[in-house]
């Protein structure tokens, strides 16, 4: 018997600056489709409805509502820099709609109308800034694309490194997709920072990647490169150059978990055993298996129902288990950090106890009393090494 | 003490006057994230009534308004103010107006735009003190004008001296004093002459 079908929309652009997370994206969301079209325990069928904005920012709001209007989706899937999910936020609040969110954001905003599933800035920036603090240096030289992500990842980022007596030696910042990336290269020789912070998204990430590599090696220097935003498909494209970044996220190729292994055999049956699940894509897969679940328990895809039945569901994914906090409806997950190595690949050295209530407007973070780690964050799980 | 940041909210109280169960709702949910605690405005605080709250910001609906009370306006002048407007007509901004708010949103409420009218107002309701402040210390000093001139012609007549020259005087003589130049200039002009340093 053929199962009734529950219309999907997917926003991923597959063109444009951010192409490569935009398809890694649509392929983990319609591996997870697949999939649960294919499992007995689903008494529907997802139909997704692709939409590619190209990159092109104005184009979100025209899919967005082409979707709403005229397939009469209820949920949609995707988006990936926060310009992009601002532009969709007034339609699916004004039309009542929900947009399931992948990636890891800067935070400081809650939407009754998406479900955030990638990492809070209590996962991805604190771990990191913190890790940096204790072991490597008070002193970061930023560099990173011009716009929110960036602005406020360097915000937390100053406040934590100013309270502890640390110097923000230098902010630059490099519009979309840009390339020119000798000038800033030039200067990080020229002035030798002990660690570079490099929130570029895209291809100005990897053009840096490769250029600083280059730089630094000739001019006999060992700078450590810090990201919150790097994974593995992006270390293919920037190639041997990007071993050796510290990296923080949610999700790793690498991690130790059964659920974790079966994903990625079955990507790499999908994919290629070339390729690589992303952190965003691997994201995007948990947001489906998240919605299909909550759609199956609410027995209706209303969203009021389908967010309540969502709320505080554990799902044991391939990053371990995620579940989303009905207060602000993001998700609790695990902060991990690890390094990127010649192969490709992340080593995990840090991962939380336990998962992770998110915190997207930082209110548990006290700058003040930084850098007593226990007094700044009183969610914070007491870190492990990961062997 | 080093001042809170307005970025951080958690810990601050608001006095929350909102007529819309639907907007009130909205308040309540945002500022249990962002850790604020809440104190409902009361019905009964009418005129006369003796209101026990300090609040460190204050949401009004419009609705509420223009306030009756003497009570009602001296709750809100303990902190800084954010209307709610319902309407944008030029009668209803006045009314808004005389709030002195330090911030604003426009109904009906969403989540956004919440945590941003609370930064602006605890920064605005910051900088309006720090003015304040300033302003009072100037016209503290503009007062005691009148009392300096009064000394510099004194020790001018005193020592035959031109005015700058008096000036420079009673100048250098506070500073070896640790005394303002109003406070000095208060001395001359009681005793008559210029005091000689101790010691």
């Amino acid at each position: 018997m053929t199962k009734p079908s529950i219309p999907v929309g997917i926003i991923c652009s597959q063109h444009g600056p951010y192409q490569a997370m935009g398809r890694e994206i649509l392929k983990s969301a319609m591996m997870a489709v697949d999939e649960i079209n294919e499992q007995d325990e689903f008494d529907f069928a997802i139909s997704a409805h692709i939409r590619d904005p190209r990159g092109i920012i104005s184009e979100y709001h025209t899919v967005c509502d082409d979707l709403i209007r005229n397939v009469g989706v209820e949920h949609i899937i995707g988006c990936y820099t926060s310009a992009s999910r601002k532009q969709v936020l007034p339609i699916v609040e004004r039309t009542d709609r929900l947009l399931w969110y992948p990636a890891r954001y800067e935070g400081f905003e809650c939407s009754d109308n998406v479900i955030y599933v990638g990492a809070s800035p209590n996962h991805n920036v604190l771990p990191l800034v913190r890790y940096v603090l204790d072991n490597l240096s008070r002193e970061i030289f930023c560099v990173g694309s011009n716009y929110v992500w960036t602005w406020e990842t360097n915000r937390v980022t100053r406040e934590l490194v100013t309270a502890a007596r640390g110097k923000i030696l230098a902010e630059r910042l490099l519009e979309l997709g840009e390339s020119a990336v000798a000038h800033i290269v030039d200067e990080i020789v020229r002035r030798r920072p002990p660690v570079v912070f490099n929130t570029l998204v895209g291809s100005s990430s990897y053009d840096f990647i490769r250029a600083f590599h280059a730089a630094t090696s000739a001019a006999g220097l060992d700078i450590p490169m810090l990201s919150c935003s790097l994974c593995e498909p992006e270390l293919k494209i920037a190639g041997p150059a990007s071993a050796g970044c510290i990296t923080s996220s949610a999700y790793f190729e690498s991690i130790r978990l059964p659920e974790n292994q079966a994903f990625v055999a079955r990507w790499k049956a999908r994919h290629g055993d070339h390729s690589s699940p992303s952190v965003d894509g691997q994201s995007a897969y948990v947001a489906v298996y998240l919605l299909a679940r909550a759609l199956q328990r609410a027995g209706t895809s209303d969203i009021g129902e389908v967010r309540r039945a969502a709320a505080g569901h554990r799902y044991n994914s391939p990053q371990g288990p995620v579940w989303i906090d009905g207060s602000n409806n993001h998700c609790v997950l695990t902060p991990r950090l690890a390094v990127s190595n010649a192969e490709g690949q992340f080593d995990i050295f840090w991962e939380a106890e336990a998962p992770v209530k998110p915190d997207p407007y930082l209110t548990q973070l006290d700058i003040a009393a930084s850098p007593a780690r226990d007094a700044t964050l009183p969610n914070a799980p007491h870190l492990r090494v990961v062997k | 003490m080093s001042k809170p940041s307005s970025f951080s909210l958690r810990g601050r109280k608001a006095l929350v006057a909102i007529k819309d169960e639907r907007d009130a709702t909205i308040v309540r949910r945002q500022f249990e994230r962002l850790g604020i605690d809440i104190a409902i405005w009361e019905p009964s605080w009418e005129p006369g009534a003796n209101i026990d709250c300090r609040p460190d910001v204050t949401l009004i609906d419009d609705e509420f308004l223009p306030l009756t009370s003497a009570a009602q306006r001296a709750a809100l002048g303990r902190s800084p103010v954010i209307a709610l407007l319902g309407t944008e007509t030029p009668s209803r901004l006045k009314l808004v107006l005389d709030l002195d708010p330090a911030s604003f949103l426009v109904k009906p409420l969403r989540s956004a735009g919440i945590y941003a009218a609370l930064v602006l107002a605890f920064e605005r309701s910051e900088r309006t003190n720090e003015l304040k402040q300033q302003v009072l210390k100037l016209e503290q000093r503009l007062r005691s004008r009148r009392i300096v001139l009064a000394a510099v012609l004194q020790v001018m007549h005193t020592h035959a001296l031109a005015e700058p020259a008096a000036f420079a005087l009673i100048r250098r003589s506070a500073m070896e004093q640790r005394k303002t130049i109003e406070e000095l200039s208060a001395e001359i002009t009681a005793k008559g002459s210029l005091p000689r340093a101790a010691g």
